[in-house]
């Protein structure tokens, strides 16, 4: 399945929110939409729920309008929501079946998925009595009940333990090795980067980028070294560096220096350089951007 | 439909299984069926001593004190009550003190034969002494002018006492009798509805509140959710009402012959088959337009306290209701009471409420009923699109006309 989404644009009143944003979406591939707080993901996903309606745009599955009773989907919303007061098997059934599941097929799902998250001693519980995270876990489980063929989760990892992001982080892979659709939104990176093949980064409403992220690292750290040195004095070794190789940019990283050659210089040069000028090298070697430093670079300001 | 009836079903179970909901059915019910069997225990506690009668005289004789300053009326008034002399003092001081020490409860001082005065230790509210004896002193000297033109007391009782025989034939309603019934089913029609309609829009408000709301449109229509609640809440109501008329049924059919005639009058000349059709039609298509206007009020608000706020205008449509149903006893066929039986948010109360009192021609009839479905399904139509827009606003509450306006909107 391919899900397309196409110059979407989305406003409230007279402020356009989405500004004609476009990616596609694979199925079998995992695909983290990124964006700082208020940049337009939650809009986008609601659009492609059908919660809102965009102003222009459209959705399409495999060249198809995308019609969201036509599928079964999985979605979890940005903000929580369910009956507090009703029990927890109950709803997740309730769930299960107003997506087109039937009686039995919901009730079998939705007992794995809670025996799944350990929490069979609350079936029969209202949803309130939970401790806040395991509410979470029911939410999620809401989603997954009746093994969706797209699945929607709009920030997934929020409330969740580390003990149980792996767990989820494993749902997920699991989920989408099995050639399933799944777009999930988040600004916690180093989640996006153990589960998601595919990235899109959306800044105030619009798309900065968007493709497979290994690509986007290459692409980004294309010329560019990382250079490490014992005791190394960065500003020395920069003056250094660039009274050597003019043109070449020099920026500190961590504990090391990212060398940007502007593809003037090749790897060999630079360390027979840093050899003869006897250096003890800790780290030497291409770079490869962290999915954090892509976002930092292009979406700007701090992320959590 | 699939979607509309698994809705239903869940709603109604969350309904029923509220122990706001089977307590309070429970304790009307029982309640209603105790109503009924109060003849049956008064029965059982009159049984053997038969009750006190009351008697008037007693109160002015028992335990009163007299003082006669005018003895002529004092001889008429001892006569009249067969005063033993213990009763009777010398003088105001003596009554004074025999009340003080508490062997009299009141006292009274003869000062002429048209002239009085009570003395109290503690005055009773329910004790009507003062005028029993004032009833008293006006027949004794009624009885001595008459005497005195040469009439007897017979012969003027005689003259008062000239009895009529009449014989009533009603060709349309008793509304004396009717309106005991009529009353009584309209406040039960107010009650469901305001509960009810309460019970719904929190529903709806409430799961705005906890964003279950989103979860849900994604998950099926409007059109199914909003059916599957209002029909839900109508189901509940109906069965709610039905396990209290049970109660009511029972209750009356145990106790038949023991209630007072009237009971059974009132009962018999109100719930004649038109009567009941014309109220079941009127309180379930009716309270169904309620549902939908409270749907589309909870559908307005994001936080469940707004919502007492958002609904309170639907009581004074009660109100309005209530003050022509009550305007109507005198004028049931009246053009003010006409024109508002017939607008479907009033015609609920006031078109079952005329037929218990009054000949409604049967155009009103099939008018009033068409406009009432009419709107119910307009109101419905748009209660889903209020709905639908609901979710997109999860800000501030709006007004009904701005909910309107944007219901139509392209979003």
């Amino acid at each position: 399945m391919l899900l397309e989404v196409k110059d979407i644009r989305k406003s409230y009143g007279t402020t356009e929110i989405l500004h004609g944003i476009s990616f596609s979406v694979q199925s079998g591939r995992a695909m983290g939409f990124l964006g700082r707080n208020g940049a337009g993901k939650s809009t986008t996903i609601r659009c492609m729920m059908d919660v809102f309606r965009p102003n222009s745009g459209e959705f399409l599955l495999d060249g198809k309008q995308f019609k969201t009773e036509d599928y079964r989907i999985g979605y979890l919303p940005e903000e929580r929501g369910m009956y507090s007061k009703n029990k927890v098997l109950e709803q997740l059934v309730y769930f299960a079946r107003l997506r087109g599941g039937s009686k039995e097929e919901s009730t079998k799902s939705a007992k794995e998925w809670i025996s799944f998250f350990e929490l069979d001693e609350y079936a029969n519980k209202p949803l309130e009595t939970l401790s806040k995270g395991n509410q979470q876990k029911i939410q999620i489980a809401q989603a997954f009940v009746n093994d969706p063929d797209i699945l929607i989760l709009d920030e997934p990892f929020s409330g969740l333990d580390p003990v149980n992001a792996q767990i989820f982080k494993d749902v997920i892979s699991e989920y989408v090795s099995r050639g399933k659709l799944l777009i999930f939104s988040s600004h916690q990176m180093s989640y996006v980067e153990e589960v998601c093949d595919d990235i899109c980064l959306i800044h105030q409403g619009n798309i900065l980028l968007t493709g497979s992220l290994d690509d986007i690292k290459r692409d980004m750290g294309e010329g560019k070294l990382l250079l490490e040195t014992e005791n190394m004095d960065s500003q020395a070794i920069t003056e250094m560096l660039c009274a050597a190789f003019p043109d070449m940019e020099c920026e500190l990283y961590d504990d090391a220096l990212i060398l940007d050659t502007k593809g003037k210089y090749n790897q060999s040069q630079l360390l027979k350089f840093i050899l003869d000028k006897s250096l003890n090298i800790v780290r030497f070697g291409m770079y490869q951007p962290s999915l954090n430093d892509i976002f930092i670079s292009l979406a700007g300001g701090d992320t959590k | 439909m699939r979607n509309w009836k698994l809705v239903f079903e869940y709603e109604l179970k969350t309904l029923l299984s509220k122990k706001s909901t089977i307590i309070p059915t429970i304790i009307i019910a029982l309640i209603v069926f105790g109503v009924f069997n109060i003849p049956r225990f008064v029965g059982l506690f009159s049984s053997g001593d038969t009750a006190k009668e009351y008697k008037p005289m007693q109160e002015i004789v028992e335990d009163v004190g007299y003082v006669f300053e005018d003895s002529e009326t004092g001889e008429k008034v001892k006569a009249a009550l067969q005063l033993p002399d213990e009763n009777i003092y010398k003088s105001r001081d003596e009554l004074v003190n025999s009340i003080s020490d508490g062997k009299n409860e009141l006292g009274f001082v003869v000062l002429a034969p048209t002239k009085f005065e009570s003395i109290w230790q503690d005055r009773d509210i329910e004790n009507m002494a003062e005028t029993t004896f004032s009833n008293l002193l006006q027949g004794i000297n009624a009885g001595t002018m008459l005497a005195e033109k040469g009439i007897s007391l017979e012969e003027v009782n005689a003259i008062q006492n000239i009895q009529v025989e009449y014989t009533t034939t009603i060709m349309g309603k008793d509304t004396s009798i009717n309106l005991l019934i009529a009353f009584l089913l309209l406040f039960v029609v107010y009650m469901i509805v305001i509960l009810y309609g309460n019970v719904t829009a929190t529903l709806i408000a409430r799961e705005k509140d906890s964003r279950t709301m989103e979860l849900l449109i994604t998950s099926t229509k409007s059109t199914s959710l909003i059916l599957g609640k209002v029909s839900a809440s109508a189901v509940s109501a109906i069965l709610q009402v039905a396990v209290i008329g049970l109660a009511g049924y029972l209750g009356f059919m145990l106790n038949k012959d023991l209630l007072p005639e009237f009971i059974i009058m009132a009962l018999s000349g109100t719930l004649t088959k038109q009567y009941i059709i014309t109220y079941i039609y009127f309180s379930i298509v009716g309270y169904t337009l309620y549902l939908f206007l409270y749907a589309s009020l909870g559908s307005m608000v994001s936080k469940v306290e707004d919502v007492s706020s958002a609904t309170a205008p639907v009581v004074f449509l009660f109100i309005i209701g209530y003050i022509v149903s009550s305007f109507s006893m005198s004028a049931p066929n009246s053009n003010l009471v006409m024109i508002v039986s017939l607008i479907p948010f009033t015609s609920v109360m006031l078109m079952p409420f005329r037929t218990a009192i009054a000949t409604v021609p049967t155009w009103q009839y099939l008018l009033s009923g068409g406009l009432l479905l009419v709107t119910t399904i307009l109101l419905a139509f748009l209660s889903i699109k209020i709905y639908r827009q609901g979710t997109l606003n999860y800000g501030n509450k709006r007004g009904i006309v701005h909910a309107i306006k944007a219901a139509f909107n392209k979003e």
